[in-house]
């Protein structure tokens, strides 16, 4: 009896094992695998079915929130990719509409999320115009996805002007890196603000 | 031949002619270094003056010899002397000369010895009083015509305490208005941008480079600070809020309060002259436009510009408070406009050029009037440049490296900007007038400077029963 009772635990074991695997398949970052519970070298008793049965529901609950962890991240990253701009323009790029398209997409699967765009410049420009500028391109931003359909309301913009870049040089690539959009999520909605 | 002409020509000749005689005494010196022979002081033709007087590079030599006064106050008075020495210097109106430690203090003043020496002005100071309560007394002697130029007392704060520099520069700017009939420049503050770990804070710096202090304590990005009339409240943008918005801080205890927040953005604060109102940028539908609001009522602000898919930004009021220059990029490039504060319409200063690369801004209004200065890109790197309110008489003041944000003094003939120079990042003053230049503040990011209006320095006092004006010497 009892060395039945340990089959079915590594029996147990290697699904969990399995469901794990499956969970971090999906892009989950990965997580330690939780140590096997110390095997109790008890009599068995007549809860055994009962305690199978919670800890099958236990590790479905484990998987559901390792999918629900794996879409999190996926729309998260969705949402956190940045857009560029030209020099002394806030017109959206090709490039930027292909990012602003996914964003649509999962914004629409999504209706409760809600974003902050911010407006970045390189640090050519003056100071002052610059910030002028990088309102402009938050607000270019806003414009495109409503005109896709996304509520005026899930939007506030705010810029910075030259104030934050993302790289600190003096040269074409750091200019074209800091002409940029980037999204603040505000309100995650059913997606849970996470740890 | 001087004597001569105070009574035939009266006071102003007399001045011109002093600063021809002295022109002429400095080239004298440098000829007969040069073993040439000297020629006659009286036969320097009439029609020549003219020229050199308005030579604005011309600057007559003043000395200061050392400070009368007792022991216990000597180390007030050698400070109260490198103070105003400092000062005479940086407003680039006089050849400030050396003098040894032997020249006498005691007793009628010696004009024919520092008239040897090449001095125009004599400056004599003596330090009476306490420590706790020392007064200055300040006389201007005009070398070249014998004569008392002014006296006065100054009531000072005892030495190390707030305001004694301030009062100190304050009697400075009392002997350049004696000499030259407009004040100096000394009793003046430049506030300024400055990187911090939160983004950027507001300081400030006394006009010759001494006492830097804090003034904002956001933890965020400030920037563009800008000063009231009076010099004792600075308006400047931050994000301390996380929505950026308008504060004004009292210098004086310190004290920072929200001044304008409307939805979006509001930026480039300007005081008007008379301190009723506050022209700034804000947001409307996505662009930024210049408002003014109205700063007796707290209340109401009105859009200043009208310029539909375009930004309108960084305003600056006319001396008379009625009108703007502002930064607008309406006609598909950065440009420097001038308009009616009430009208609707805006005329462009700037001159427009059939090139991708312009990219004028900051504008600021001279004191005076007559120029705005601004920054624009030459070749891509920004310059400092004045223009006449109406686009004539486009200048260029800057070469090398890169200059931004010019902002003047109140004398109306002092900038001071941002600039990387050949290295030597900081911030700068230049004399328009003279093209001298020096550096106020060193560091890579200081940034953003604006120039107070004169501050009015602690208990100035008359002395009694002493002269004004041109009294002779007894």
């Amino acid at each position: 009896m009892a060395s039945n009772w340990k089959k079915g635990a590594d029996w147990l074991g290697a699904i969990t094992l399995a469901l794990i695997i499956a969970g971090c398949g999906g892009g989950a970052t990965p997580e330690p695998e939780p140590q096997p519970e110390p095997e109790p070298q008890v009599e068995p008793t007549r809860d055994d079915a009962a305690e199978r049965e919670a800890e099958a529901r236990r590790l479905r609950e484990e998987e559901e929130r390792r999918r629900r962890e794996a879409e999190r991240n996926r729309v998260l990253a969705i949402l956190a990719e940045r857009v560029h701009f030209d020099f002394d323009r806030s017109d959206i790029r090709p490039d930027a509409e292909e990012v602003l398209q996914r964003k649509v997409t999962v914004l629409r699967e999504y209706p409760d999320v809600t974003l902050r765009v911010e407006g970045h410049c390189d640090e050519r420009g003056s100071n002052e115009y610059n910030l002028a500028l990088g309102q402009r391109r938050a607000e270019a931003v806003r414009r495109y996805l409503l005109s896709y359909g996304v509520e005026a309301g899930r939007f506030a913009t705010i810029s910075y002007g030259e104030e934050r870049p993302l790289l600190d040089a003096s040269n074409e690539e750091a200019w074209a890196q800091n002409r940029r959009a980037e999204f603040v999520v505000t309100d995650h909605g059913r997606l849970g603000a996470g740890d | 031949m001087n004597s001569v002409m105070v009574q035939a020509n009266g006071k102003i000749t007399v001045r011109r002619g002093r600063g021809l005689w002295i022109a002429c005494l400095l080239s004298l010196a440098l000829s007969s270094a040069a073993g040439a022979q000297e020629p006659q002081r009286d036969s320097i033709p009439t029609d020549v003056r003219v020229g050199i007087l308005y030579q604005p590079a011309f600057r007559p030599g003043i000395v200061m010899p050392a400070i009368a006064a007792s022991q216990e106050l000597r180390e007030l008075a050698d400070s109260v002397r490198s103070i105003v020495l400092r000062d005479l210097d940086y407003s680039d109106r006089f050849e400030v000369m050396p003098v040894g430690e032997a020249v006498p203090t005691e007793g009628p003043v010696n004009y024919s010895l520092w008239d040897e020496l090449g001095a125009v002005w004599l400056l004599l100071g003596a330090i009476e009083g306490s420590a706790d309560g020392p007064v200055l007394r300040l006389t201007l002697h005009d070398v070249v015509f014998r004569l008392l130029q002014d006296v006065r007392a100054y009531q000072l704060p005892a030495l190390g305490q707030t305001d004694f520099r301030l009062a100190v520069h304050g009697a400075a700017d009392q002997v350049v208005e004696w000499a030259t009939s407009s004040p100096g420049l000394a009793a003046t503050r430049v506030a300024y941008v400055e990187k911090s770990p939160g983004g950027s804070e507001i300081y400030v710096v006394d006009s010759d480079g001494f006492a830097m202090r804090r003034v904002s304590r956001d933890s965020s990005i400030a920037l563009s600070p800008a000063w009231s009339p009076k010099g004792d409240r600075l308006a400047y943008m931050s994000y301390q809020a996380g929505d950026p918005a308008i504060y004004e801080s009292d210098l004086n205890p310190g004290i920072s309060t929200l001044l304008v927040d409307l939805p979006g953005l509001d930026m480039t604060p300007d005081y008007s002259p008379d301190g009723t109102r506050l022209g700034f940028a804000g947001t409307i539908e996505g662009r930024t436009e210049v408002f003014i609001y109205n700063l007796e009522r707290r209340c109401c602000a009105e859009r200043a510009t009208f310029a539909r898919y375009s930004n309108s930004l960084s305003p600056s009021f006319s001396p008379d408070g009625t009108r703007i220059a502002f930064n607008s990029d309406r006609l598909g490039q950065l440009h420097i406009f001038v308009k009616e504060v009430d009208a609707t319409s805006a005329e462009l200063v700037t001159p427009y050029i059939y090139d991708g690369s312009v990219h004028n801004a900051g504008p600021d209004w001279s004191p005076l009037g007559d120029r705005i200065a601004f920054h624009g890109w030459v070749g891509g790197t920004p310059q400092i440049f004045t223009v006449a309110p109406d686009g004539r008489g486009l200048r260029q003041l800057t070469q090398q490296g890169r200059n931004e944000d010019p902002s003047w003094a109140p004398d109306g003939r002092h900038i001071v900007f941002a600039s990387t120079r050949d290295g030597l990042n900081g911030l700068w003053v230049l004399d328009v007038v003279s093209g001298r230049i020096r550096r106020l503040v060193r560091g890579t990011a200081a940034r953003l400077p604006a120039w107070s209006g004169r501050l009015d320095s602690p208990s100035v006092r008359q002395t009694e029963g002493v002269a004004g004006s041109n009294r002779n010497n007894p």
